[in-house]
């Protein structure tokens, strides 16, 4: 084993090494006089560090800050006064609010009730469609891979692999011409 | 009941209105928080006045205590605070304690030298419990704070990791500093001259 570095002197004297480990510092100590000094050092010195005389308070003491208890109170809960603090600090908002535009505090809940109602409306229909679209999406899809799945495995069970690869060649060119087809049509009938 | 329970129980009854309750909390605590107070700040009657404080401002507060917390834990972070706010107010820059240690200047080589000195060993326990006692004032806040916790109130490294919201690898680290830090001043302070 290697020299102990203090840090580790520390830690093993506040015994937070494994049993293992324990054993096989205790045996390095026993034959490195340079780690067993150091160790032996560090150790009165924790000795001393927990032997401290402790502080002792006057007797009286837990009467003198009850009689201060007496006379104050518990305060709420840190989100009791958050909650408090966001609604002093709305009131201060509207208070500004007509304070700057002269507007009464039922108009001005009235206006911002209308904003908000014009939002809702005008991105509402938007969502509705695109879910609609999304949904129909979905389910083209799931019945385009189910049938390809269906073909492929029927495929695979009755041909050989090289008649497998012919047919997944004339497939994809036909698909090819089929778009390139596709294409040139759309293309004639612009220029047209 | 363990504790934990008793101090939550003690603590619920407290909140409904018997503040009785809250004076087993004062007996059961007053002590450790005075040691830690007292070596922190170094003066008697303004660490007597400072835990007293700490206790009314936990009463105030105990709305705010989370049970999942232990309730030393708790108390201790409130006495932290209150310590550094006092030393803030005071101008003393506390914090650059923790900006000290940082950097280099207060980490002890890694290794043992191979002409470390005996110095310790010079000293009976009880002259160098005296000695302790007094260079703990001259290490950095950061380092004695944490130095109290471990070796006099006898905290465990999670629980002082708890206080002050930081690793325990950090606090680990901090607690072999700060005795490193003081075997560092005795040698510096009881080198024998030499002829």
């Amino acid at each position: 084993m290697k020299c102990l570095s203090i840090e580790q002197i520390y830690l093993y004297i506040g015994q937070e090494f494994s049993p293992a480990e324990k054993k096989e510092i205790k045996e390095h100590l026993a034959s490195c006089s340079k780690c067993k000094n150091a160790f032996e050092e560090r150790k009165l010195l924790v000795q001393a560090a927990e032997s401290l005389p402790l502080w002792e308070t006057p007797p009286q003491f837990t009467k003198q800050v009850m009689a201060r208890i007496f006379s104050i109170k518990i305060l709420p809960s840190a989100w009791i006064k958050a909650a408090a603090a966001a609604l002093a600090s709305v009131s201060v908002t509207l208070l500004i609010v007509f304070l700057a535009t002269g507007q009464n505090l039922s108009t001005l809940l009235l206006g911002l009730n209308h904003s908000l109602w014009n939002y809702v409306r005008n991105i509402l229909p938007f969502f509705v469609k695109l879910f609609k679209l999304a949904s129909l999406l979905l389910g083209v899809l799931q019945q385009f891979t189910g049938y390809l799945s269906k073909a492929f495995s029927w495929l695979t069970a009755l041909a050989i692999w090289q008649i497998q690869l012919t047919l997944s060649i004339i497939a994809i060119i036909l698909i090819a011409t089929l778009i390139y087809g596709i294409k040139r049509k759309i293309l004639v009938g612009e220029k047209a | 009941m363990s504790s934990r329970d008793e101090d939550k129980r003690l603590i619920e009854r407290t909140i409904k209105g018997e503040k009785e309750a809250f004076e087993l909390i004062i007996r059961k605590y007053q002590r450790s928080l005075f040691n830690y107070i007292g070596r922190m700040v170094g003066e008697r009657q303004l660490a007597l006045e400072f835990t007293q404080e700490v206790f009314l401002k936990t009463y105030s507060s105990l709305r705010s205590y989370q049970p999942q917390y232990k309730f030393s834990t708790w108390l201790f972070k409130i006495a932290s605070n209150f310590v550094i706010d006092f030393w803030r107010k005071k101008k003393i820059d506390a914090f650059s304690l923790d900006e000290r240690q940082n950097s280099n200047s207060h980490i002890s080589p890694l290794q043992v030298a191979a002409n470390e000195k005996s110095i310790i060993r010079k000293f009976e326990i009880s002259q160098l419990r005296t000695k302790v006692e007094g260079l703990l004032r001259e290490i950095p806040a950061g380092l004695r704070e944490v130095f109290i916790w471990r070796h006099i109130n006898e905290l465990s490294y999670e629980e002082i990791a708890e206080i002050k919201g930081i690793p325990v690898g950090t606090v680990k680290n901090r607690v072999f500093q700060a005795k490193e830090l003081i075997r560092k001043l005795l040698e510096e302070k009881n080198e024998v001259p030499q002829h």
